[in-house]
């Protein structure tokens, strides 16, 4: 895309080819790598947690909540090392909500939305009991709702005043994808 | 309005008879067993159709006496002929349901019920930020009560909840504290 120098990087999600990413499980050696994403307060925004302080709480929180969970992958690119995560978590027999993350400075380049894809394309056959995978995404977090949109997700509705985010009633986005929905 | 303009709804906005709620009790259980072994009512609800007194007198039991929020919908006499609930979701949520035996349908009895309780739970449960219900997306009847009492409807919900082995797709609708009454 050709670009004047004199005008600044655009802030939309840009078509152009992502980087090469990998999934993986997440281990302890990451902790540095996550405290690059846990500290940062734009990155925790739209999170529920409130940004990492200390190398030794990043090393608790993965210990007891990252390592522990169901299915969490760590977002690597070629040199392996995480730039973020990408998470199932079970809402009832047959309903899993996607989570993900990603570090501010690898924003805007179609990493999560490549992220997004992967899990997306292979969850179903690994949890075949899964008749819906859905996402919650907070009515302002526009870049987020772009990345699901992207990938193919329906766009269902805006559930008004749905959970309490930091203290704050918070309208979500609903978000869907079905085992017979198309990728794009 | 000129007389001979007016429309006539299918379902009129005031319920043709008066009704009131109050708690169920178990001597209720002879005017639940009317709605509850009708299998036109229980067509969209997740439990089939009660088969003994027995099991009537159990779910009362078990379910209505203990629940936070339960409400029978009593005509003049004073006999149930239905109930609505308001079950918490979470901290911040309700989710309303409610269920009328099929003579009494198309009367707006459903909707009068459906608005006394909006009208009334957000001052019993100050907490409450939202009120929802979740229709199956074929219970049309359903829907027209939850839209005429002013719920927005937000968006259907795919492959949502099991209903009796089946997996469907429900409607999400909800009710504000802020919303207001139509």
């Amino acid at each position: 895309m050709e670009m004047d120098s004199n005008e600044t990087q655009p802030t939309v999600v840009v078509s152009s080819p992502p980087g090469r990413i990998s999934l993986r499980p997440m281990t302890l050696a990451d902790v540095d790598d996550y405290m690059v994403w846990a500290t940062d307060a734009e990155v925790a925004r739209f999170c529920s947690w409130e940004p990492c302080t200390s190398r030794e709480e990043a090393i608790k929180y993965i210990s007891d909540s990252v390592l522990t969970h169901p299915w969490l992958r760590a977002i690597c690119l070629e040199d392996d090392r995480p730039i973020g995560y990408i998470l199932i978590m079970a809402v009832d027999d047959i309903r899993k909500e996607i989570g993900y993350v990603l570090a501010r400075k690898y924003w805007g380049k179609g990493f999560a939305t490549e992220a997004v894809r992967l899990v997306t394309a292979e969850i179903f056959k690994e949890m075949p009991e899964i008749e819906r995978l859905e996402a919650l995404v907070d009515v302002d977090n526009v870049g987020s709702q772009r990345v699901l949109e992207k990938v193919g997700f329906t766009r269902e509705g805006v559930m008004r005043n749905f959970i309490i985010m930091k203290g704050s009633v918070r309208d979500m986005v609903m978000f869907s994808f079905l085992p017979s929905d198309p990728l794009k | 309005m000129d007389i001979d303009s007016c429309t006539r709804k299918a379902v009129s906005s005031s319920p043709s008879e008066k009704i009131h709620l109050r708690p169920m009790t178990l001597s209720d259980i002879d005017d639940f067993m009317v709605w509850a072994t009708d299998i036109n009512v229980t067509r969209f609800c997740t439990w089939e159709p009660y088969t003994s007194q027995e099991a009537g007198i159990g779910y009362i039991n078990s379910f209505v006496l203990p629940h936070p929020w339960l409400r029978a919908i009593c005509l003049d006499d004073d006999r149930a002929i239905g109930s609505i609930s308001v079950t918490p979701v979470d901290s911040i949520r309700g989710e309303i349901g409610y269920v009328i035996g099929s003579k009494y349908w198309g009367k707006g009895i459903a909707t009068e019920a459906v608005r006394l309780v909006a009208a009334e739970i957000f001052k019993e449960k100050p907490e409450m930020e939202r009120l929802e219900a979740l229709v199956d997306v074929d219970n049309i009847g359903s829907q027209k009560v939850l839209e005429k009492v002013g719920f927005v409807r937000e968006g259907v919900m795919r492959k949502f909840m099991c209903l009796k082995g089946n997996v469907r797709d429900m409607v999400m609708f909800s009710f504000l504290p802020s919303d207001s009454l139509l």
